[in-house]
């Protein structure tokens, strides 16, 4: 059966609206990022790489960037070690599962503004009811002032942020799992294989889609992370949990815009530069399973 | 062709119809006016002309939320009831207040009014020329204000962008007085006094000051309020105007290293409270006032703020004030010259902004400002109640023992201060911190693109 054409000019206005909205703003953007475009200059003049050399010089960059190195290896990890286990739990048969399933994604719908203000409450270092917790069962010595001692910050943080987006990978791999075929798993536990056995050999390699989707989305999502930073800590105490998008706010917003651009796009070579080859690894992946 | 020829005859016949339309109406008109010129005079003055209504319009006012709003929301109270226009006070964080700022501008999203801070340097700041409306020639604004403050608004060329408003502000050392009575010790007389007296206080069980880490801001109360009585000894005015042209470095200054020294001697002898990372502006009121906080580096914004929690009768009676002291005396109070009104020359309703900063410093508003808000006035023939810690400060200005506070002196910012002593207050390291204030003071020059900065 001959598969049906459409005619080439039906993606003119998806082309259009990419060309305008996406493609335009970042070519301007990538050409500002070489100019001293500053809101105290009446003009805004090409100064080559002056931008570039200055960030490098940067100690309150290289502590974002490690901060959000940090923030972006423990988020994907850890998101998708919580979202595949919640994933195979709400995949049984369990009275409560879609009730679970809700609740569990919940998280992820809820602004990350909103969730920052909630878990400010929650992190209190006196009436926030994690120490309270911890001072009620007798444990005293957990409690901390999380939010703003310097050695629980950004782990703070990145638990916070784990909660939150734990529900989408969790939503991603169950979509996978319904996709394996329930007679491979039945033919493996008719030859015996127990269940850590069928996940190894049946159910994760055939998950190999979904972990490129989840690994992918969660890398570059917290590369970008901005808002829960922003509400829980603004980057603080000091610059300790300072990570690319609060530096670059700070600086935008002290009038440097040609400086700013150049950060800006410094995270984008970061995040094409990691996420090409890990998108390139795990098609690989996909084609040989 | 000849329907076509057909369209263009009627578009002609229709052009003419309405041109001659418009002449007849023109015509009634006219014979209108020529009725109304002929009309007797005593008619004229039995049916006055009333003035055209003007759509009322409702005005954006700024301000940050560490300042007390309540006289405000009542001066704009009286403003809709004269003029009918309304006025939508946004209140943005303190701290962020100035970027706020700056976005809003660099995004076209102006507000009608906003309240700054003084000085001639947020002109800078805010690129006054080109976004500014500019008030030194306008009428009925300068009058009342005191010479002294007319000429601080004013910068090199002469031009004033913000009309000031408020009073004479004031940052040092707030103390509760039945904490001080109860340990038997007074104001102190000199900077080791002053560690005695904390030393004392914390032997009585009482915290002796408290430090808003968390917030940011108000650590760096202790810095700007050290620095008029330790580092203008030093440097003096003319260091100041080193300083501004990038002439000077903060690093070569030994008083303000003292100054660094001095703080994390206080935190080492666990004079702050408990939680200083955690510690915030709003915490520190409730401490202070209940008495379990003996003292704070602080700015006079608390007044108003302990009146709200604690009554009048209680920052009148129990609330007392001190300037840091230096090491042989009492030390120079530091004092702020109040804030400024200012509006962005293409404000939505600028004409309607102009009619309200006028509005804001008529006599009435600004007695019903004062009665509110009581502090050392700005205008003439203003009235105003003190509370005993503005007496103090009073009397300090008028033994010649004052200075304006050093930021409102420079045209560059200790940018990110607060941040930088919140990582002072962490580490402790003395001179990271310096370096990092030098650091960004300088950048702060060139990003402003000021004289000796490039």
């Amino acid at each position: 059966m001959e598969k049906s054409k459409y005619p080439l000019y039906f993606s003119f206005p998806a082309i259009i609206v990419f060309l305008v909205f996406f493609i335009t703003p970042t070519v301007i953007g990538f050409y500002y990022s070489f100019t001293d475009w500053n809101i105290n200059a009446s003009s805004i003049k090409f100064n080559g790489l002056d931008n570039y050399k200055e960030l490098f010089n940067e100690p309150r960059l290289k502590q974002a960037f490690t901060n959000t190195l940090i923030f972006a290896a423990a988020v994907t990890v850890l998101q998708n070690v919580a979202g595949l286990g919640l994933a195979l739990i709400l995949n049984e048969k369990l009275k409560l599962r879609n009730l679970l399933r809700m609740i569990f994604f919940m998280p992820y719908v809820i602004a990350p503004l909103v969730i920052g203000y909630i878990f400010r409450a929650i992190y209190h270092p006196e009436h926030g009811i994690v120490n309270k917790f911890f001072d009620t069962i007798g444990l005293d010595f957990m409690m901390q002032d999380w939010l703003n001692d310097p050695k629980f910050a950004l782990f703070t943080i990145i638990i916070t942020d784990i909660w939150r987006v734990a529900g989408f990978s969790m939503v991603v791999y169950l979509a996978g799992l319904q996709f394996i075929p329930k007679d491979l798993i039945e033919s493996a536990s008719i030859d015996g294989a127990h269940y850590w056995t069928r996940f190894k050999h049946v159910v994760f390699p055939l998950l190999a889609p979904a972990f490129t989707v989840n690994i992918l989305l969660a890398m570059i999502g917290s590369m970008k992370v901005f808002e829960i930073v922003m509400v829980l800590t603004e980057g603080g105490p000091g610059y300790t949990t300072e990570v690319f998008y609060t530096y670059i706010r700070n600086t935008f917003s002290s009038g440097e815009m040609g400086y700013a651009t150049a950060i800006n796009m410094l995270l984008f070579a970061l995040v094409t530069l990691v996420g090409v080859p890990v998108l390139m690894a795990m098609k690989k992946r996909e084609v040989e399973m | 062709m000849r329907n076509m020829k057909a369209v263009y005859l009627m578009m002609v016949l229709v052009l003419a119809a309405l041109t001659l339309a418009a002449c007849g109406g023109n015509n009634g008109n006219n014979n209108n006016q020529a009725a109304a010129t002929d009309a007797p005079k005593n008619t004229a003055a039995a049916e006055p002309t009333k003035e055209p209504v003007k759509d009322p319009v409702t005005l954006t006012f700024l301000i940050p939320n560490t300042d007390d709003v309540t006289p405000y929301t009542q001066i704009f109270k009286d403003f809709e009831a004269k003029t009918g226009n309304k006025v939508e006070v946004q209140a943005l964080p303190g701290g962020d207040y100035d970027n706020m700022l700056k976005t809003r501008f660099s995004t076209g999203d102006f507000p009608d009014v906003f309240l700054m801070q003084p000085g001639t340097k947020q002109y800078v700041k805010l690129r006054a020329d080109e976004t500014l409306y500019e008030w030194s020639g306008e009428a009925g604004v300068w009058d009342n204000v005191i010479e002294s403050i007319t000429e601080f608004q004013k910068d090199a060329n002469g031009k004033a962008f913000g009309v000031p408003f408020g009073k004479t502000g004031m940052m040092g050392v707030f103390y509760n007085k039945d904490v001080f009575a109860s340990a038997g010790v007074e104001p102190p007389t000199n900077y080791a006094n002053l560690i005695e007296i904390a030393k004392k206080l914390k032997d009585a069980g009482v915290t002796p000051f408290y430090e808003g880490v968390k917030d940011g801001w108000p650590t760096q109360v202790f810095y700007l309020t050290g620095w008029v009585s330790q580092v203008d000894q030093e440097v003096g005015d003319e260091g100041v105007q080193q300083l501004n042209v990038n002439g000077l470095k903060l690093s070569e200054i030994a008083a303000l290293k003292d100054l660094f020294v001095k703080s994390k001697e206080v935190k080492d002898l666990g004079l702050f409270q408990k939680n200083t990372l955690s510690g915030t502006f709003d915490e520190l009121q409730n401490e202070l006032g209940e008495g379990k906080v003996a003292m704070a580096f602080m700015l006079d914004g608390i007044l108003p703020q302990l009146e709200k929690k604690f009554g009048n009768d209680f920052v009148k009676e129990k609330i007392g004030f001190f300037p840091f002291p230096s090491t042989t005396d009492t030390g120079t109070a530091m004092i702020t010259p109040p804030n400024q009104l200012m509006v962005p020359s293409k404000a939505k309703n600028l004409e309607a902004a102009k009619e309200l900063v006028k509005f804001m410093i008529s006599s009435e508003s600004v007695n019903s400002f004062y009665k509110m808000h009581p502090g050392i006035p700005i205008f003439k023939g203003a009235t105003s109640e003190l509370y005993p810690s503005q007496i103090t400060v009073q009397e300090y200005i008028d033994a010649g023992k004052s200075k304006v506070n050093v930021q409102n002196r420079l045209t560059a910012s200790f940018l990110d201060l607060g941040k930088i002593l919140q990582t002072f207050h962490i580490s402790g390291d003395v001179d990271a911190a310096i370096k990092e204030m030098d650091t960004n003071y300088v950048k702060d020059g060139k990003s402003k693109l000021l004289e000796g900065f490039e």
